[in-house]
């Protein structure tokens, strides 16, 4: 069985202008199965994103342990994808080249990456957009690309770092109901940092509260699937659910 | 309707057909007011000599095979300058950019010698290698490698890290992220670094030729003041900025059209 251990991370800055180190995760451990969905919800300075770059390795931890099928993650890796709030699409590819990067940065032929590319395009109904530059596409649009970009490397793990906040309310709606579904056909092990409860709720089957550096609260989300924003919205449970957590995260 | 207005949206419709006469009708009345000028006889005509003089002395120079020579000197030295510096140039500007230690260590030793301005190098060059072709091309090479090694140091800082991540977390080695993300985010800034490296290293290779010269059009411009012949002076300063409007509107404009605004990394 695959997964994602968080053994006892702890991840302390030291802040030249105070003076002082600073916690800005402390002791938090957490596992992840194979094909779950966890989304990490908090309020902004809990230390989700510092969480999250710590997994993706893009900082180092200071004490603990981050182990990915028992062995240790040191530095950024393929296996562990990453979805940005920026976007980090880049600029000077098309679609198409951006989601055949990470085959192509693996050593694979360039037939068999734009094949990979097409089909995952296909996945996130962008076919049309293949020859397009980033620039020339919706907000909407580049962040289905930089999910597919993420997926078309076939990651062990994909990190989302609020990926959907710099889009429009209704194109997010959209883009939600999207992620449960290419989740619900491929499965993909996911963590999903977000700081919109209802969000957290949607996409995940587990929600971990965090607050100032801490897991304050696991709660395990029996919402039945596919989801989809017109049922859920008046779901006795799912507002029950949210009220939960939206005290949890006011309290935190 | 104002007949001016009229005969604006129709040179508009011209040159947008015919893109050549945006760079020469401009210069319809500069030439018409110097003609005048030349004609009315205020000056002796050595002293200031007419449009058509220089055209004549234009063909006889070209029949002589003088300026197509000079001018194959001065384009090939410059064109040989600006590829050693930016050889040179870009990857010293990448590892400034990229690695903070070398940035700390090289900024000021940068900004130091950047200051002393190319001819200001002459005096000791001209005692090392003489008045030679060595001098010249050390003059140009170090006048285009430094805002193309600032240039691209400052365009390297500027790639969103999230891209270099990104690169990262999709398989790339650091070397691939160099090459995929970096020099590519960096290309605005390094082709503002060669479009200055060009221009600087242009007005100093007139300077140096002549003083050091040989040949050239710097030289052809000096040469011609030791005669007093004024038209051949004028007719030298008209190459230098035909050839300048050439490499900016053929070689420069076209790269940067093609590159960074389709990608939306510069604004029109």
């Amino acid at each position: 069985m695959k997964s994602l251990s968080l053994c006892n991370i702890s991840k302390t800055y030291f802040d030249p202008y105070a003076g002082a180190h600073v916690t800005a995760v402390h002791d938090v451990s957490l596992t992840v199965r194979q094909g779950e969905f966890v989304s990490i919800v908090g309020p902004s300075g809990c230390g989700k994103t510092t969480l999250l770059n710590m997994i993706a390795g893009f900082i180092p931890v200071s004490a603990g342990e981050i182990l990915l099928d028992g062995r240790a993650v040191n530095g950024p890796g393929r296996e562990r994808g990453v979805v940005f709030q920026s976007f980090a699409l880049f600029p000077w590819k098309t679609v198409l080249e951006n989601v055949a990067f990470g085959p192509k940065m693996c050593g694979m032929a360039g037939t068999e990456c734009n094949r990979i590319a097409r089909e995952y395009l296909d996945l996130a109904g962008l076919s049309h957009a293949a020859d397009r530059y980033p620039n020339e596409l919706s907000g909407g649009m580049q962040q289905r690309v930089g999910v597919v970009r993420a997926l078309a490397n076939n990651p062990e793990v994909l990190l989302m770092d609020e990926p959907f906040a710099s889009v429009d309310a209704q194109t997010r709606m959209t883009l939600q109901e999207e992620l449960t579904r290419i989740w619900q056909e491929r499965k993909p092990t996911v963590i999903f940092i977000t700081h919109d409860v209802g969000e957290a709720i949607f996409l995940a089957e587990r929600v971990v509260v965090l607050s100032k550096g801490r897991v304050l609260r696991e709660i395990d989300v029996p919402l039945p699937r596919p989801r989809s924003w017109d049922t859920l919205i008046d779901d006795g449970a799912f507002k029950a659910l949210s009220a939960t957590v939206l005290q949890l995260v006011r309290e935190a | 309707m104002n007949p001016l207005l009229i005969g604006w949206s129709l040179y508009s419709r011209w040159s947008a057909r015919y893109p050549a006469v945006h760079s020469i009708v401009p210069f319809i009345p500069i030439v018409a007011l110097w003609a005048i000028v030349a004609e009315s006889g205020i000056f002796p005509r050595a002293f200031f000599p007419g449009p058509m003089d220089v055209v004549f002395s234009f063909g006889s120079l070209m029949y002589k095979g003088i300026l197509p020579d000079y001018l194959e000197d001065s384009i090939v030295r410059l064109a040989v300058g600006a590829a050693v510096g930016m050889t040179l140039g870009i990857p010293l500007g990448i590892l400034v950019g990229l690695n903070s230690r070398a940035h700390t260590m090289l900024w000021p030793i940068l900004l130091f010698f950047q200051a002393i301005g190319d001819i200001a190098w002459l005096p000791i060059l001209l005692i090392w290698f003489g008045f030679s072709l060595t001098t010249m091309t050390i003059v140009i090479v170090y006048t285009v490698l430094f805002p193309v090694v600032l240039n691209t140091a400052l365009g390297v800082r500027r790639v969103p890290h999230d891209l270099s991540r990104a690169a990262l977390c999709l398989g790339a080695s650091r070397a691939r992220v160099i090459w995929e993300v970096v020099l590519p985010g960096a290309l605005p800034n390094i082709m503002t670094g060669l479009r200055n490296g060009l221009g600087y290293g242009w007005r100093a290779l007139i300077a140096t030729e002549i003083i050091v010269g040989t040949s050239g059009i710097g030289f052809l411009m000096f040469d011609a003041r030791r005669a007093g012949s004024v038209v051949e002076i004028m007719l030298g300063m008209i190459v230098l900025g035909i050839l300048w409007y050439i490499v900016d509107g053929w070689v420069l404009a076209p790269i940067e059209r093609a590159t960074g605004r389709r990608w939306g990394l510069v604004t029109q």
